[in-house]
């Protein structure tokens, strides 16, 4: 069986002939490891900081050899800064990127961590030239990797989600205030973003991703973020109108998220066709989801990334044991960490629950002990 | 219900920064002392985090009673020096190198200035040599170190090596907190004391400056 008809086979929850597995993302030092090779380009986890297309063709060509070395069956891909960007350099060394996000440098992960915000007050924003979707060069990564890839592998294209995207380029302490003294602005922020991504939805179909994958975060390891109204009245209701552009190009939508999900998980597995995280440090019980959403809803992930930083190759193979044995029966289900290969996961443990995962992962599961 | 207690209230229920400075402002009017406005809102603020970890209130509700207690505290600056003026002692805080999350480190940093603390904020990313190089200028009776990401707990431990080879450690107490931070990574490290949330990290403050 190819690796696209186990994905696919898996996502309409039936058995194929083994657990398909990925990783949502790898940091730079993993990735030069794995593919052998070394990067010179800027990266950020949570925005684009160039628009070098040989730097990120460079990217998309090592993202690609470590996936295809790792065997992994589905690649996720960000979107990429318009032709001709590039960020605004300050003179305290941040960076501006499109968002209005201050960005900083982190030697250690060798990328730009969000540290800071251009806005100060709501008005700033209607001053703030928003970003164009249809801007060429947008899905210049993704188009790239398709090359690359053609249909050897699964191809994710990323969306950031708007209420995510709205916290970031806020600052969290002036999103919250603003939550509570604006809630008409922080509404129509949302929903602005939103147009963006369902825009830029139709860019990335255009691009022939397979499926839509959808970024940030909704909860914290006690629970969600915002109060669940909020979620009801505004976040939901913007992922649906999402998801639903996702469905009309034929597109299956995944939303990753960390966190503590329990208080909104009837909504959101009402709303997506899958859940990426499944953090089992943050109350998130894979077996408990599976049995309760398991039909309709695929999942990714479950193994604790911190674990992959912390605990032995032993342990990482039972933890992945234990997701495969609560989790892969039927169908549904794609092995991942519980978010991504942080730069401090020790690799010979990601490896260990790549390798457990192949070697436990093959239908009908049977794990004993 | 007395100003006071609304006061206590508006932090409790998280009512916003404007109920809540009328509340206060009426209550600097009457000649109600700003120590007890402090002693309402903490009480307030207990109510919201025994709430938030219920369950009841989410980060966003608990990050708004941090605004508030922001607030509240420039308001009664002036009152609170008029007052005497006297601070318990001077804390040296910072989110340590490796990790740019501030929400908790200043929701201590507020609790602990309301409480009477003299507070130098050294912000976010902060390196060893920097604490040890404040620890020496400044002589705080106090060094609060705080982290998010567990890849940032080795600065702690850092931070912990310096003070040490520099000689300044016996003249400090050093508390640590944050999410992944546990009772036994303080032993661990050789810091001093944990606190397990803004409301906490006061009377540990204190509490350390007694031993």
């Amino acid at each position: 069986m190819n690796k696209k008809d186990r994905v696919m086979m898996t996502f309409d929850h039936e058995e194929p002939d083994q657990v398909p597995i990925t990783e949502m993302a790898i940091d730079v030092v993993h990735l030069e490891k794995l593919a052998g090779t070394k990067l010179t380009a800027d990266t950020s986890p949570q925005t684009q900081v160039t628009s070098d297309r040989r730097a990120e063709e460079d990217m998309v060509a090592t993202t690609v050899l470590a996936y295809k070395k790792l065997g992994f069956e589905l690649i996720p891909i960000e979107l990429s800064a318009p032709d001709g960007w590039n960020p605004k350099r300050n003179p305290d060394g941040t960076i501006s990127d499109e968002w209005g996000r201050l960005l900083s440098y982190d030697a250690k992960c060798r990328s730009w961590v969000s540290s800071g915000s251009v806005f100060s007050a709501p008005e700033d924003f209607e001053r703030f030239p928003f970003p164009d979707p249809h801007a060429p060069g947008r899905t210049f990564a993704i188009e790239e990797t398709k090359r690359r890839i053609g249909d050897e592998m699964v191809l994710g294209g990323w969306i950031k989600d708007p209420f995510a995207t709205a916290w970031e380029m806020f600052k969290v302490t002036d999103f919250v205030r603003w939550l509570y003294e604006r809630p008409n602005f922080i509404r129509q922020v949302i929903e602005r973003i939103a147009d963006f991504n369902i825009e830029v939805t139709k860019r990335i179909v255009d691009a022939k991703a397979d499926l839509i994958l959808c970024s940030g975060d909704y909860a914290e390891k006690k629970g969600p973020l915002v109060p669940v109204k909020f979620f009801k009245d505004v976040i939901f209701p913007n992922l649906q109108r999402q998801v639903g552009a996702a469905h009309r190009a034929g597109l299956k939508f995944i939303k990753h998220t960390d966190g503590n999900l329990n208080p909104i998980m009837e909504d959101l597995a009402n709303i997506v066709d899958g859940l990426q995280s499944i953090d089992p440090t943050a109350s998130m019980d894979i077996s408990d989801v599976k049995r309760r959403y398991g039909d309709r809803l695929i999942l990714i992930g479950n193994v604790s990334v911190d674990n992959l930083c912390t605990r032995t190759k032993e342990e990482i193979i039972q933890e992945t044991k234990e997701c495969l044995r609560n989790a892969a029966a039927g169908g549904g289900y794609m092995l991942s960490s519980s978010n991504s290969w942080y730069t401090d996961a020790k690799l010979e443990n990601c490896l260990a629950m790549v390798d457990a995962g192949r070697k436990y992962g093959r239908y009908p599961i049977t794990i004993l002990d | 219900m007395s100003l006071l207690q609304e006061i206590e209230r508006t932090f409790a229920e998280v009512s916003g920064v404007d109920q809540m400075k009328s509340y206060v402002q009426a209550a600097l009017t009457e000649g109600t002392s700003p120590l007890q406005i402090l002693q309402s809102m903490r009480q307030g603020l207990l109510t919201a985090g025994k709430k938030y970890e219920q369950g009841e209130y989410f980060l966003s509700e608990l990050i708004m009673s941090g605004i508030m207690a922001q607030e509240l505290s420039s308001m009664l600056k002036p009152y609170l020096q008029r007052d005497g003026g006297q601070f318990f002692a001077r804390i040296v805080i910072g989110t340590v190198q490796g990790d740019l999350h501030d929400i908790g480190k200043n929701l201590v940093s507020t609790m602990l200035s309301s409480a009477g603390f003299e507070i130098r904020d050294l912000g976010v990313d902060v390196p060893p040599e920097k604490f040890v190089e404040v620890v020496k200028n400044d002589k705080p009776r106090i060094v609060a170190m705080s982290c998010l990401l567990t890849v940032a707990m080795d600065t702690m431990k850092n931070v912990m090596d310096r003070l040490v080879e520099s000689g300044f450690r016996s003249g400090v107490k050093v508390l640590v907190g944050g999410r992944p931070i546990t009772p036994e990574f303080v032993e661990r490290i050789g810091a001093d004391a944990y606190g397990e949330d803004a409301i906490e990290a006061v009377d540990v403050a204190k509490s350390a400056l007694t031993r």
